[in-house]
Order: structure tokens, then C-alpha cells, then sequence
């Protein structure tokens, strides 16, 4: 009984999930579970498959083998036509923003609810305005992404990430381009969003950005899920689930 | 709607110099089909013109009596086409042949007996079109009682259909032609807008949009695209044509006969068909370009 509520609760399932491109394995057989309200660190070196993985959930990339499922959807099964509803429901923050330049900082917020049929004018300004205010934004929102800097550039996605009110929202090496004041800023923004509800799944190679969350870590290596090195033995302690077969303790 | 609209505008605005290349193309391509279609209009008109000065004359046989000729008047006024028959008496005739050699008329003054035969006149109807009606006209009163020989300008007419139905497939296939560029042109350029555009599109679709929200705009950019450079090559015909014409007729050339424009059915079906020819060009970009 307390299996099957464990795998309910869980909005993201991997369970042997391969990713090959070509000859050369991404991910091979990676398995893991997170629960809804989840803030998860995916930490490993270069290469390790971490990109990979934040492809996988946002479909991205197909997989090659194994079987996904993020909130209720098969990823293994998912129709073309799906995806946007998948998408709808993940907020994705990227290393490098991804904002559109010919866009201002209000219509690149505003186009994710756009995108997802929102007709109301006055609703979507509304609520673009209350999340540019949070992100600390508010006077930026009709500038043009490449007039900001970079904190500011990332916080900017922070606000396109949330303004959907997404269940997950998966951050890729949200920091590592940042001067550690910014770094904290986004972070904070990301604790908040996670304050709302929302399951946070980070990727990062920076130890010490690890070692100040109590997170749960999922560690990666040549595209394998592995124990935690040494080093970061400290950081695994603090791990709750048990992790060979992606269920939670 | 209002957010595709946008869209689409801003865009417009933003590869302007992509879109004005594209515009200017094709609004050459529509001119030159607008003047030559404008071209073949005015022929026709000049066709109709001078078919309505046409007339068959029908030369009765040399022993026909007063009543054959009156018979055969009688029956060629009743065949469907004619619109009129005149009979010319032999002497009619040859008065006429001596007015028309003039100073030369009296090469027939040393004639014993007059040669000429009595003759019809026949006038053929307004509605009788093509050089095929005339010639089954001809054909038909040639088949009267009486009648020994029927002559008209079978050779030149036959010439100048031949002119007129060159200029209409030429027309057709150049008009054919012109669209089937016009729709590789709007889609190279939504290729390039696209290629410039891939990081927009590819971000847009992580935040979750469907294909429609991703395409509309682009199809309805092509569409405003073939629209405006139909646009701009009728106006810019029309503007041609209210220049140029006041200075032909003042040249007194053509006095009997006035140059029209294209008529406004067949400009709202140039823009109408540049508009999907725009859009066809977008569709089969988008098809190659813009999988997932």
C-alpha cells in the first residue's frame, strides 16, 4: 500500500531509460523517482548525461529505451500532438536563457501564455507584471533581452519558466554563467517557485552549490546513474530515497 | 486572430529588406501578366472592332432571274448569324468597280457586256465570334439557290485569329508560369525568414506551443506577401496606363479606338491568386522546414 502511494506521489518516473545517439549512450539505463514538490539536484561532471536527461523530460529528445512518465504522461508513448501539453506542464530554464531577442522582456514572459491559449489580454498582463516584479524585473519588461545582463537575462526566464504556473520546471545549469550575487538571486527565485509548489529539478556540477541545499542529489556519470562520489558523500547523506529502483524511502 | 495578426506585422516589419525583395519580384512578375493580359484584352476589343466590318459577299450565277435573287436573299436572311442581306445589282457593281479604280475606270469602258454578277451583301451578327463562325456562315449561304461563289477575308482573318490565339495561350502559359515562380519565390524567402528564425521557432515549441500557434503567423505573412506584390503590380500597371495612355491619344494613334484597362474582376483575381499562390509557397516551405 505504501509502494503504490510512494509511486503515485511521484510526478517524474524514470525507469531504464536509455538515450544512444547513433553508437555513442547519452544515458544507459537510468532509473529514478521524484515526488511532486520535489527540489532535486541531477549533479555529475561533463558529459555526464545531465543535458541529456533535462532533453528526455521536456521531450527534447526521444528515448531510446525504457519508459518515463511525467504527470500521468507515457513519454515512451507520447503523440506529436501531445507534446505541447506536455510542455505546458514543465517550466525549462537553460545555462545559455533562451530568451527570444526580438522580443521585450514582457512578450518573451508573455508568450508562454499566449502559446498556451490564454485570450485575455488583461490576464496575461496582469500576471507577467506580478512575476516581473518578483524576479525584480519590473522596470526592465520593456527592454530587449540583449540590453540586460546576464543575472538579469536568467531571472527573465525564471519569470517565462513560472508565469505558466508549470508543475515542474527543470533547470539547466541555471547558474553556471553567473556571478555568484546573481546565482543566488535565481535561486532564491527557484526556492520560491518551489515554495508555490512547484517540483524543481536542477542540473549543476558545482559542489558548491550542492552543499548549501539540503537536496536530494541524483548523481550522474558516462551516462550512468551512480552512488555518490566521495567527496560528495556528504551531500548523498542527506539523500532520503533509496535509489537502485527509482522508488522513494 | 489579433496575436497572429501582430505576428505577422511585426515581422513583416523586421525582414523588411527580405520582404521588400520578395514584394518587388513579384509585383514585377504580376505586372508583366497584367500587361500582357491587358494587351490581349485591348486585341480582342480591336478583333471584335473590325470582325463587325466584315461582310460575305455571295455572287449569284450569271443566268439568275429576279426571282433566284430574291429567293436566295430571302433564305440567306433567314440563316441564324445574319444580321443583314443587301442586294447589288450587277450595274450596281460595276459602278462601284469603276468608282473604286478611279482614274483607271476606263480600262472597263471598252467592255461589250458588264461581267459582274448580282450579288448579296451580307452582314454578319454582333454576336458571331471566331473565324470557325464565319467560315460556317460562309459555307452555309454558299449552299443557296443560286448562289455561284461566296468571298470574304477568309486569309486575312484567318491571320489574324491565328495572332489572337497565339497572344491568348502565350498569355495563359505565361501567366501559368509567373505564379509557379511567384510561389518558388515566397517560399525561398519564408526559407530564409525560417533559417533566420530556427532558435525563435525551436524556443517557442519548449514553452509548449503547437504547430498552428508556431504556423499561422508564417502563413499569413506569405499570404500579405503575394497580396502586396499583387497589389503593387496592378497599381503599378494601372499608374503605366494613366500615364502612357493620354500621350497615345494625343498621338492620334489608334483615333477609332480606346485602350481599356484590366477589368477589376480579373485585378481582384490576380490579388486573390497571388494571396494562395503566397500562401501554397509558405505551405510547401513549411512542410520541408518545419518538422518536428
Amino acid at each position: 500500500m505504501e509502494h503504490s502511494n510512494a509511486l503515485e506521489n511521484q510526478i517524474i518516473r524514470f525507469s531504464g531509460v536509455t538515450k544512444r545517439f547513433g553508437r555513442v549512450y547519452a544515458l544507459r539505463d537510468v532509473s529514478f523517482g521524484i515526488r511532486k514538490n520535489d527540489f532535486v539536484f541531477i549533479t555529475g561532471p561533463s558529459g555526464a548525461g545531465k543535458s541529456t536527461l533535462i532533453k528526455l523530460l521536456y521531450m527534447g529528445e526521444r528515448m531510446s529505451e525504457g519508459y518515463a512518465i511525467i504527470d500521468g504522461m507515457n513519454l515512451a508513448r507520447i503523440s506529436r500532438r501531445q507534446i505541447p501539453e506536455l510542455r505546458r506542464k514543465i517550466g525549462v530554464i537553460f545555462q545559455d536563457f533562451k530568451l527570444i531577442g526580438s522580443l521585450t522582456v514582457f512578450q518573451n514572459v508573455a508568450l508562454v501564455m499566449e502559446a498556451a491559449g490564454f485570450k485575455s489580454r488583461s490576464m496575461i498582463k496582469e500576471r507577467v507584471e506580478d512575476l516581473l516584479e518578483l524576479v525584480g524585473l519590473a522596470h526592465h519588461a520593456d527592454a530587449y533581452p540583449p540590453t540586460l545582463s546576464g543575472g538579469e537575462k536568467q531571472r527573465a526566464a525564471v519569470a517565462r519558466a513560472m508565469v505558466g504556473k508549470p508543475k515542474i520546471i527543470l533547470a539547466d545549469e541555471p547558474t553556471a554563467s553567473l556571478d555568484p550575487a546573481a546565482s543566488e538571486r535565481v535561486l532564491q527565485l527557484l526556492r520560491a517557485a518551489h515554495a508555490r509548489g512547484a517540483t524543481i529539478v536542477i542540473t549543476t556540477h558545482d559542489r558548491e552549490l550542492l552543499s548549501r541545499f539540503d537536496a536530494r542529489v541524483i548523481y550522474l556519470e558516462n551516462g550512468r546513474r551512480v552512488e555518490a562520489p566521495d567527496c560528495d558523500r556528504g551531500a548523498e547523506m542527506q539523500e532520503p530515497e533509496a535509489r537502485d529502483d527509482g522508488e522513494m524511502a | 486572430m489579433i496575436r497572429v495578426l501582430r505576428r505577422a506585422f511585426s515581422d513583416f516589419i523586421r525582414h523588411r529588406f527580405l520582404h521588400g525583395v520578395c514584394l518587388f519580384t513579384i509585383a514585377l512578375a504580376v505586372f508583366i501578366v497584367c500587361a500582357f493580359t491587358m494587351f490581349f484584352i485591348n486585341a480582342g476589343d480591336l478583333m471584335k472592332q473590325w470582325q463587325r466590318g466584315v461582310r460575305i459577299n455571295a455572287y449569284l450565277e450569271q443566268d439568275a432571274g429576279q426571282s433566284t435573287a430574291r429567293k436566295a436573299r430571302e433564305a440567306a436572311g433567314q440563316i441564324e448569324g445574319v444580321e443583314s442581306v443587301s442586294y447589288i445589282p450587277r450595274e450596281q457593281g460595276l459602278a462601284w468597280l469603276k468608282d473604286q479604280l478611279g482614274a483607271q475606270s476606263s480600262l472597263l469602258s471598252d467592255l461589250e457586256e458588264n461581267p459582274l454578277p448580282d450579288a448579296l451583301e451580307i452582314k454578319p451578327a454582333e454576336g458571331l465570334e471566331g473565324v470557325e463562325e464565319i467560315e460556317s456562315l460562309a459555307e452555309k449561304i454558299s449552299a443557296l439557290p443560286g448562289v455561284a461563289d461566296v468571298e470574304y477575308a477568309r486569309k486575312w482573318l484567318h491571320q489574324f485569329y491565328g495572332i489572337y490565339n497565339l497572344f491568348r495561350i502565350t498569355a495563359f502559359v505565361m501567366a501559368g508560369l509567373v505564379f509557379v515562380a511567384i510561389m518558388f519565390i515566397v517560399a525561398n524567402t519564408m526559407r530564409l525568414i525560417l533559417y533566420s528564425r530556427r532558435e525563435e521557432i525551436e524556443i517557442t515549441r519548449i514553452i509548449g506551443a503547437d504547430e498552428a500557434f508556431i504556423k499561422y503567423p508564417f502563413y499569413l505573412e506569405a499570404a500579405m506577401l503575394g497580396l502586396c506584390g499583387g497589389a503593387a503590380g496592378v497599381g503599378l500597371l494601372y499608374c503605366a496606363y494613366i500615364t502612357v495612355m493620354p500621350n497615345i491619344s494625343a498621338a492620334g494613334f489608334l483615333p477609332f479606338f480606346r485602350v481599356r484597362f484590366i477589368p477589376p474582376a480579373f485585378a481582384a483575381f490576380i490579388l486573390i491568386s497571388s494571396m494562395l499562390v503566397g500562401w501554397l509557397g509558405c505551405w510547401i516551405t513549411i512542410r520541408r522546414f518545419l518538422r518536428v
